[in-house]
């Protein structure tokens, strides 16, 4: 009698808990810059699988692409992002700061400045450079044509500028003055400015538009293994910025979504081993010391300034890229 | 010979040079062109991007003949909608009781609507009233539709009680409502909770008000107007049935009948009194409670009636339409306390049961479909295309009988029999043409006999008015 009872009494409780055993499905939306588009999908099947095996529940991660800039203002305006992934920490200043969707201290939260990955910025000409560019002076002579986004609406733009700047900074008899002198001249250059790079990109490859695409290194590896070393090649400039592009949790959209956890963890994995393979493999630089060491001979070294050359994202995006600034002084649609 | 031979092959060489001259630099003027061509297209391509990424976010600007001028996110979660009713009449009594006075010109409705919708779920309404020479607030509430059967709306708006009385102004038949509406609420400032089941089958409202009276609204209550003018709030409900409003019956689809009611236990005063005057067809008062006034000469004064106690109101409604014709019925019940210090009798007290009841009939002759709210005309009306818009034909009957209580007591009653009738019949015909879904021209004519009213317990003289109005609406 008491045994029956104990068995009655353990199916009960098992069908009670029946519901709650049930594996959760939970989406994230990750916002993220232009060209990031191979490394998300590769890495989000990763991380599902991940997640999976570690609790249970399933996970399907959304992604948005687009300008860094234009993307940090979709999120600021109601896209209900619960990550940001975007290509510089200006742009999600701007969505803690504007957006208050976040603590402006985001970005101590994660290692490494909350950058799990870096780049930077190479050329990429066609094949045999016909147009003999070697490096950042090339690019003004005349009769050159340059293809870049607008730093208005892309990170890579932005990054692509600054690393302008800083080369002419650093020539002889460089200054402010000089500098400005500089990228005005390269922007003479350039016939159409894209919205983000992977628009450049297309630009460049697909439409066979310029003779120099100035490129994420990623995007130009990407190029070179979808496109064929036989049509384009990369140039390593002397000088070059590295591009930290960082990553956040959009603390007000997973509080009311109910992700936190998760999204968390989707960005926290990026640090993991695995996927830090996963982003040498989408030729993004790895932070992990013992995944770059197994990719040394990968990514080509170059002379590089960092942001903090430029003193930090936020003067540098009121100085160059904010209304009235240098790239507007300097700019002219070309007719 | 050999110099000849060598001066020639020198020529041909180095005008095979010049000609790989040429042909390399209009190699590179093509490659140029090819290059300006494809820059172009590419910013072709470009543009065509953002105008497409735009389209999810560019508000909508819409001008219709239904819903006015209306803006409205790229989502629809969000709209302002502008509209505006405006109504001119003409009224003209051909008969000799009604005084020449009251013949008139009269801006009747002067209202702009400023009405919407956030985030897809809180509805709101602001309506000012500049007709007659004042401004008031018609209606000012904000509804928020958490579920089809859950709607809470707050602010100044109609009760929901009197059939016609819900019927928009923009949507009556004939130009004044009949007699019922005026023993119903018009516009109060309360709560309310309602909304429809069943899918439209059954629609509810409960709500809980500050109290006008009958055939008020709280911008006439006194002292303050849209205040509160007593010690309680009216409670008012109303439930109404759609029942074959789905149905494949299609002669029953149109039936739609339901019962309404306010409460309210609530004392008045001798200059505060809390109660109604009624009026004609021809809006002239036919009805009034003895009122207080001052002793004047010879005369002495006299203490007014006024509401002391419960006031009930009841009403079963209903509305009926089959293609072009309809039919809309309903019965009104007041019972209203009142108390009266009478010069010989001392304080009196009594509960008066006053009662109204009206038929009103519609037919489009022009083959439009009938129905309570809205209709689209068939044409529109044009000499050049010999198109005249839609043609109704409308008549009813409707009586206010006033309690043969509230006249007993000679100088004691609660109502002057010399002045005031205790029963108005009247009926009415009327054509209305809808020029366009927002112009319409409409011509009523009213006959209302009475009982009593007049002084020495005569009958007062027949009202004839002859309405007209030419009404804008969008």
């Amino acid at each position: 009698m008491v045994k029956r009872f104990r068995i009655v009494t353990a199916c009960l409780l098992l069908a009670m808990a029946a519901p709650f055993a049930h594996a959760k499905e939970v989406t994230l939306l990750n916002v993220s810059y232009d060209p990031t588009r191979e490394l998300y999908e590769e890495y989000n099947a990763a991380f599902a699988k991940y997640w999976k095996s570690k609790t249970g529940d399933d996970v399907t991660i959304k992604q948005s692409h687009g300008g860094s800039g234009k993307q940090a203002r979709t999120v600021i305006d109601g896209l209900p992002a619960d990550v940001i992934t975007l290509a510089l920490a200006g742009d999600i200043d701007a969505v803690a700061t504007n957006g208050k969707l976040l603590p402006v201290n985001w970005q101590s939260r994660l290692p490494h400045n909350s950058s799990p990955y870096t780049s930077t910025i190479v050329f990429l000409v066609r094949k045999g450079n016909p147009k003999n560019i070697r490096d950042w002076g090339d690019l003004v002579k005349p009769g050159i044509s340059i293809i870049t986004p607008n730093p208005k609406t892309s990170g890579g733009a932005r990054w692509n500028y600054l690393a302008a700047w800083a080369w002419a900074l650093q020539q002889p008899g460089g200054s402010e003055a000089t500098a400005k002198e500089y990228v005005r001249r390269l922007f003479k250059n350039v016939p159409v400015l894209d919205t983000g790079a992977r628009g450049a990109t297309t630009t460049f490859v697909q439409r066979g538009i310029g003779d120099v695409l100035l490129a994420w290194e990623n995007e130009a590896f990407l190029s070179i293994k979808e496109l064929g070393a036989d049509k384009v090649q990369i140039v390593v400039p002397s000088l070059s910025i590295l591009a930290e592009p960082p990553v956040a949790v959009v603390d007000k959209v997973v509080l009311r979504r109910g992700t936190r956890e998760v999204a968390t963890a989707y960005l926290n994995h990026l640090y993991s081993p695995e996927a830090q393979e996963i982003i040498a493999k989408n030729f993004y630089r790895p932070i992990d010391e013992q995944v770059t060491a197994r990719h040394a001979g990968q990514f080509p070294k170059i002379k590089l300034v960092t942001i903090a050359d430029f003193g930090g994202w936020a003067k540098a995006q009121k100085t160059h890229f904010a209304d009235g600034g240098v790239f507007d002084q300097i700019y002219a649609p070309a007719e | 010979m050999r110099i000849a031979a060598a001066i020639s092959a020198t020529l041909l060489l180095a005008a095979g040079a010049a000609r790989a001259d040429d042909v390399s630099e209009l190699r590179e003027r093509l490659e140029a062109q090819e290059q300006k061509i494809r820059v172009l297209e590419r910013k072709l391509e470009l543009q065509d991007e953002a105008t497409k990424a735009a389209v999810p976010n560019t508000p909508v600007v819409r001008a219709s003949p239904q819903q006015g001028f209306r803006i409205q996110s790229a989502d629809g979660a969000n709209v302002v909608r502008l509209r505006g009713v405006l109504q001119f009449d003409g009224r003209y009594f051909p008969d000799d009781v009604t005084p020449e006075t009251a013949d008139t010109w009269i801006l009747r409705r002067v209202r702009p609507i400023l009405e919407g919708t956030l985030n897809g779920i809180y509805d709101f309404r602001f309506t000012p009233d500049f007709a007659g020479g004042r401004a008031i607030v018609q209606d000012a509430y904000i509804a928020a539709r958490l579920k089809p059967w859950a709607v809470v709306t707050a602010g100044k708006f109609k009760v929901p009680v009197g059939l016609e009385r819900l019927q928009s102004a923009t949507d009556l038949r004939f130009i004044e409502r009949a007699l019922p509406t005026s023993l119903v609420p018009n516009r109060d400032l309360g709560l309310q909770f309602g909304g429809d089941i069943a899918g439209g089958l059954v629609n509810y409202s409960v709500g809980y008000f500050n109290g006008v009276s009958d055939g008020g609204s709280s911008d006439g209550n006194a002292p303050t107007p849209d205040a509160e003018n007593d010690t309680k709030g009216d409670w008012a409900a109303r439930v109404f049935l759609q029942p074959f409003l789905n149905s494949d019956n299609f002669a029953l689809r149109g039936l739609g009948f339901g019962v309404a009611g306010t409460f309210v236990d609530s004392t008045g005063s001798a200059t505060t009194t809390l109660l109604p005057s009624y009026r004609t067809p021809g809006q002239q008062t036919f009805f009034s409670y003895r009122a207080t006034t001052a002793a004047s000469g010879t005369t002495p004064a006299v203490n007014g009636t006024f509401a002391d106690g419960e006031r009930l109101r009841w009403t079963p409604q209903a509305y009926y339409s089959i293609g072009s014709f309809s039919a809309l019925g309903e019965y009104v019940n007041v019972s209203q306390d009142v108390t009266r210090a009478t010069p010989t009798a001392g304080l009196r007290s009594a509960t008066l049961d006053h009662n109204a009841w009206q038929l009103q009939l519609a037919w489009f002759a022009t083959g439009e479909d009938e129905s309570f709210r809205g209709f689209t005309p068939g044409s529109v009306f044009s000499l050049e295309n010999h198109t005249w818009g839609a043609l109704e034909l409308v008549a009813r009957y409707h009586e206010l009988d006033i309690d043969d209580d509230t006249f007993v007591g000679g100088t004691d009653s609660f109502a002057n029999p010399d002045s005031a009738a205790s029963k108005a019949s009247a009926w009415g015909v009327g054509v209305n043409w809808y020029l366009s879904q927002n112009y319409r021209w409409s011509e009523n004519y009213d006959v209302t006999s009475f009982a009593g009213g007049a002084p020495g317990g005569a009958d007062r003289p027949d009202e004839k008015a002859v309405f007209t109005r030419f009404a804008l609406q969008f």
